[in-house]
């Protein structure tokens, strides 16, 4: 597992990177993050919904109600025009961020 | 099952926001916590032990409470574009708007130009040196601003070249409109006068507004990859 402080860091660009496949809702959100990260990744109502918030005042992300088949109302999150702008930025930041603690600690790939 | 929008309301009642906003919040938390608990139950988890570990969700309620609050807050609905775009470039503008009315008014006589040389035939050109070496301030302060606010050196050179756009967009529009008026209305003075129009408002100040404004975003950029 990932500690919380580094995990906080990384919380942004999960967010950003999920939402890049298509809308989702909150709840959806946290449970990719977690399939795709096999756990490493794992976010709580406390950790996403204010983050959500801060990214949609950025206008980085919008939500908009929607009622599912089932007859559910969810807010749905998407990506606006600018948060998409964000994503290959913050990408670069952390690749380059990795390389240099990769240089430093001499952490690899196992 | 618990009533989630109870539990999450009564949690959420001293929040600090519109009765509407409010409800949105207590809504989508609530709706979030239903399907974490529903996900319990389907793993097998007794009822009990669902509701239990869907709120082991929120540690603090009064901590979760103050960063929604935080994030939610209208008072700085401005998003990055507003920051780092249009307010430098309008506060820009509207700075080099009104140094020209001023110097227009109290100023020294302006430089005019003629294409004939010396000779004050139309068309002319009408320079106002004293704002052409303020625009080098404001060009600079564009720059500033829109860098502060984490802008992109594009964001940037178009913060800092802001006040010479209204000026393009009307030379932008009126040169070709002229030139086909031209041959109906008048003995080719309008694309010459146009020309000098843009060499006056557009090219000159697009300059000085530049001498200001790029030497402040090299330096920042400098800061940034040293930093």
């Amino acid at each position: 597992m990932i500690a919380p402080g580094i995990k906080r860091g990384t919380a942004e660009l999960a967010v950003l990177s999920v939402l890049e496949d298509g809308p989702l809702h909150g709840y959806e959100m946290a449970r990719r993050i977690e399939e795709q990260t096999l756990g490493s990744l794992r976010f709580t109502l406390a950790s996403l919904y204010p983050l959500l918030y801060r990214l949609e005042k950025r206008g980085w992300v919008r939500g908009a109600w929607e009622t599912s088949g089932t007859g559910r109302r969810r807010r749905c999150y998407r990506l606006t025009t600018e948060g998409k702008k964000k994503i290959a930025p913050i990408r670069r930041e952390w690749a380059e961020l990795f390389r240099a603690l990769k240089r430093l600690t001499k952490v690899s790939h196992a | 099952m618990p009533d989630w929008e109870a539990l999450v309301g009564e949690q959420f009642a001293a929040i600090s926001l519109e009765p509407e906003e409010r409800n949105e919040v207590i809504a989508e938390l609530a709706g979030h916590l239903e399907e974490t608990f529903e996900q319990l139950c389907r793993q097998g988890f007794s009822e009990e032990a669902a509701v239990a570990r869907a709120l082991s969700e929120v540690k603090s309620w009064r901590s979760l409470r103050g960063q929604i609050q935080i994030a939610r807050k209208k008072e700085d609905g401005m998003t990055d574009r507003v920051k780092q775009v249009w307010l430098p470039g309008f506060l820009t503008l509207f700075l080099s708007m009104m140094l020209l009315m001023v110097i227009q008014f109290f100023g020294p006589k302006p430089v005019i130009v003629s294409t004939s040389g010396w000779r004050m035939t139309a068309p002319v050109a009408v320079i106002y040196v004293p704002w052409l070496l303020s625009l080098l301030l404001i060009g600079a302060m564009g720059a500033y601003l829109a860098g502060r606010a984490g802008a992109s050196p594009r964001a940037a050179l178009l913060s800092t070249v802001f006040p010479v756009l209204p000026y393009s967009v009307f030379f932008v529009i009126w040169i070709p409109v002229s030139l086909i008026l031209d041959d109906h209305i008048s003995h080719n003075t309008m694309p010459s006068a146009l020309l000098m129009g843009l060499v006056a408002w557009v090219v000159l100040p697009g300059v000085a507004l530049l001498a200001g404004g790029l030497p402040v975003q090299i330096v920042r950029s400098r800061h940034a990859a040293s930093a």
